[in-house]
């Protein structure tokens, strides 16, 4: 089942009067449980392609089909809604409040949502304890490394279970082996709880890990290769055993 | 899924925002407070001095309301007369708030003795009511007295009259006036018993004051007088005494008026001096609102990334405008709370300790005020609220800016700051 349908998607950008084409005529179809990497250097219009599908931006021309639904008739809020409901999102850095917990980060999206406050809590506690957190939990962001930080934007990302995660050059800012870590609690969660994840990178690692690998180039789609991941066969580390390194 | 009703989650927020750079956060708590604590104490001092003045003016000799026959105020002309039937004695004696009142005569007239003359205006008193409603028997300078009963050829005089005609205590003077009747009215060997400097140039310059029935005698009065003067316990009741004694007396024939009729002039000076001192509240409230935005602003500018995020992830601009407004909300409340204590104690000060304002008597007699002496503020639950709300009001519009903007992010473009 396609979770992502785009079709002859162009970007357009004015960029102090000329017209800067970001992506030209993309057609990409995502099935439900990919664990996929979109390559390409910089400027080559990866992260416009995850604004995109991500609904925190719109095509000049073409469609985008998410999780169902044509974006281009979806309102303000309706967008607003449909990221919460069914999309997670981790960014390449300062991904959480500042004022809130580690905790109360991962229990925003839920409260959002109006889960209630009993399911909340233990749901966004066994998230952290998930990717090895437990302990932080009421650490606030600048009490934790990058590395923490970004995996607390992980939990936050998939609390609520949503069907995509868009993570944009995730481990961009962290070291080879805690970006490793991150990238192990990805798949391992790809694989147990079957939610799509789709990075934009240009690190090779994390084109290693990817199990489909779409190479971007001037806004062309020049590659879409599926691949095994590197980490397939490799034993699993049980993300409860992790160890939390400040 | 339900996106109603969230539990306090912008409140949490925004508390733990406002408390993220507490220096700015005091700093803008400080503008507020010292703020709504000047409004408030200029607001006291201000109001202090109005009740002085008015209350100087009032028990000088007008008292809060007088009654006379309609046309007197206007031509102050001993033709209008009235006599005080038991109606309007009645209605006198049986509101609750009256202190006091007097019967008056009152004629203009020409007072001479051997050396010099002056034009007067003669007021006929009966000594023991007159103390219930004015205070000149309190002026009397060092050396006479205040008429008393059974005085008929006493009078007492101005300090300015009496220094223009050459006058002291024990002298005597004429007068020469018109009675009711049309007829010439005139009295010698007026014994001087007591002179009095009340303060109110006007009074000290042209005002005599002579026993009732001696003035009804010699102006042919009958039993007709010119006014009652009536001097009530709480003078900011003087509108509700004026209407309901309006309403008892009912005479179409008889003006009942306030000493806001009597003394335009003290009204107008209150009405222009606040009028004055509202701009500057306004340039206060102003500055007070322009640093909560600035703060506002701030903090929504550091934090354009943050809220890149936010929306990103599903939160609803209204929750990050509604965030925003609680955070200016809780600035402004404690800086509020704080202003209103500081400015209520400092208020409190003054009153306990008034100002005095011995040294400006001779600018203020320019001015036409009676004396100043030392001046209690006055503190009135009603300024901390107008000065709370008028801050609260303004700063929270000032809010909205900064408020929709953040609101209003683009959030593809907010996570490109930093």
């Amino acid at each position: 089942m396609a979770i992502i349908n785009i079709q002859d998607l162009v970007k357009d950008y004015d960029t102090n009067g000329i017209a800067v084409r970001a992506l030209r005529n993309v057609v990409l179809t995502v099935e439900k449980g990919e664990f996929t990497a979109i390559a390409g250097p910089s400027g080559s219009g990866k992260t416009t392609l995850l604004n995109i599908i991500g609904g925190l931006d719109s095509p000049t021309s073409g469609t985008v089909h998410v999780v169902g639904k044509d974006l281009a008739v979806l309102s303000p809020k309706g967008l607003s809604d449909m990221r919460l409901e069914k999309i997670g999102f981790i960014f390449q850095a300062y991904n959480l409040i500042p004022v809130l917990t580690a905790l109360e980060n991962v229990e925003y999206i839920l409260l959002l949502q109006g889960t209630g406050k009993e399911e909340r809590r233990g749901r966004a506690m066994r998230i952290l304890e998930e990717v090895g957190l437990g302990k932080e939990i009421n650490r606030r962001p600048k009490e934790l490394s990058g590395g923490q930080q970004q995996r607390v934007a992980v939990a936050r990302a998939i609390v609520s279970e949503p069907e995509l995660v868009l993570a944009d050059e995730p481990t961009a800012n962290l070291d080879q082996k805690t970006g490793a870590g991150l990238l192990d609690l990805m798949h391992e969660l790809n694989h147990r709880k079957n939610i799509t994840f789709i990075f934009s990178t240009h690190d090779r690692m994390v084109m290693d890990y990817a199990e489909r690998l779409i190479s971007l180039t001037d806004g062309i789609i020049v590659s879409d290769e599926k691949k095994k991941s590197r980490r397939e066969g490799a034993v699993i580390t049980k993300p409860k055993k992790m160890k939390s390194k400040r | 899924m339900n996106h109603g009703k969230k539990p306090l989650i912008e409140a949490v927020l925004a508390w733990r925002n406002v408390w993220k750079n507490k220096r700015r956060t005091v700093l803008t708590l400080l503008t507020i407070m010292v703020g709504s604590a000047m409004v408030i104490l200029f607001m006291s001092l201000q109001e202090g001095a109005y009740d002085v003045i008015i209350e100087n003016a009032v028990s000088a000799n007008s008292g809060h309301i007088q009654i006379h026959e309609k046309g007197f105020w206007e031509f102050r002309s001993i033709d209008y007369a009235l006599i005080p039937d038991k109606r309007v004695i009645n209605a006198l004696k049986a509101d609750p708030s009256i202190a006091g009142y007097t019967e008056r005569v009152h004629a203009a007239g020409l007072v001479a003795n051997e050396e010099a003359s002056e034009i007067v205006f003669i007021q006929g008193v009966d000594p023991e009511m007159e103390k219930r409603v004015s205070s000149l028997h309190k002026a009397i300078r060092k050396g006479g007295r205040f008429l008393k009963p059974g005085d008929a050829t006493q009078i007492v005089i101005g300090q300015t009259l009496a220094e223009n005609l050459g006058v002291k205590v024990g002298d005597t003077l004429s007068i020469i006036s018109q009675g009711f009747d049309g007829s010439i009215a005139g009295l010698r060997d007026l014994s001087i018993v007591g002179i009095f400097k009340c303060g109110n140039p006007e009074y000290d310059r042209y005002l005599i004051l002579m026993p009732l029935g001696r003035a009804v005698e010699t102006f042919a009065m009958g039993k007709y007088i010119t006014s009652i003067a009536v001097r009530i316990h709480e003078g900011s009741l003087m509108p509700e005494v004026r209407e309901r004694l309006k309403n008892a007396i009912h005479d179409d024939r008889l003006e009942i008026m306030g000493w806001d009729d009597l003394m335009p002039e003290i009204m107008q000076y209150v009405v222009f001096d606040r009028a004055s001192a509202y701009i500057f509240y306004f340039v206060l409230y102003i500055t007070v609102a322009f640093g909560v935005l600035n703060t506002i602003q701030m903090s929504v500018f550091e934090r354009t990334r943050e809220f890149g995020i936010m929306l990103a992830i599903g939160t609803r601009p209204g929750r990050i405008l509604s965030m925003v407004v609680i955070e200016s909300l809780f600035i402004c409340i404690i800086g509020i709370i704080l202003g209103a204590l500081a400015g209520s104690a400092l208020s409190y000060y003054f009153i306990v300790s008034p100002i005095d304002y011995t040294e400006y008597q001779k600018e203020l007699e320019v001015w036409g005020f009676i004396t100043l002496t030392k001046v209690p503020a006055k503190l009135a639950f009603s300024y901390i609220i107008e000065t709370s709300l008028v801050v609260f009001i303004t700063s929270m519009l000032f809010t909205i800016i900064p408020a929709r903007r953040a609101a209003r992010l683009k959030p593809v473009e907010a996570i490109r700051k930093l």
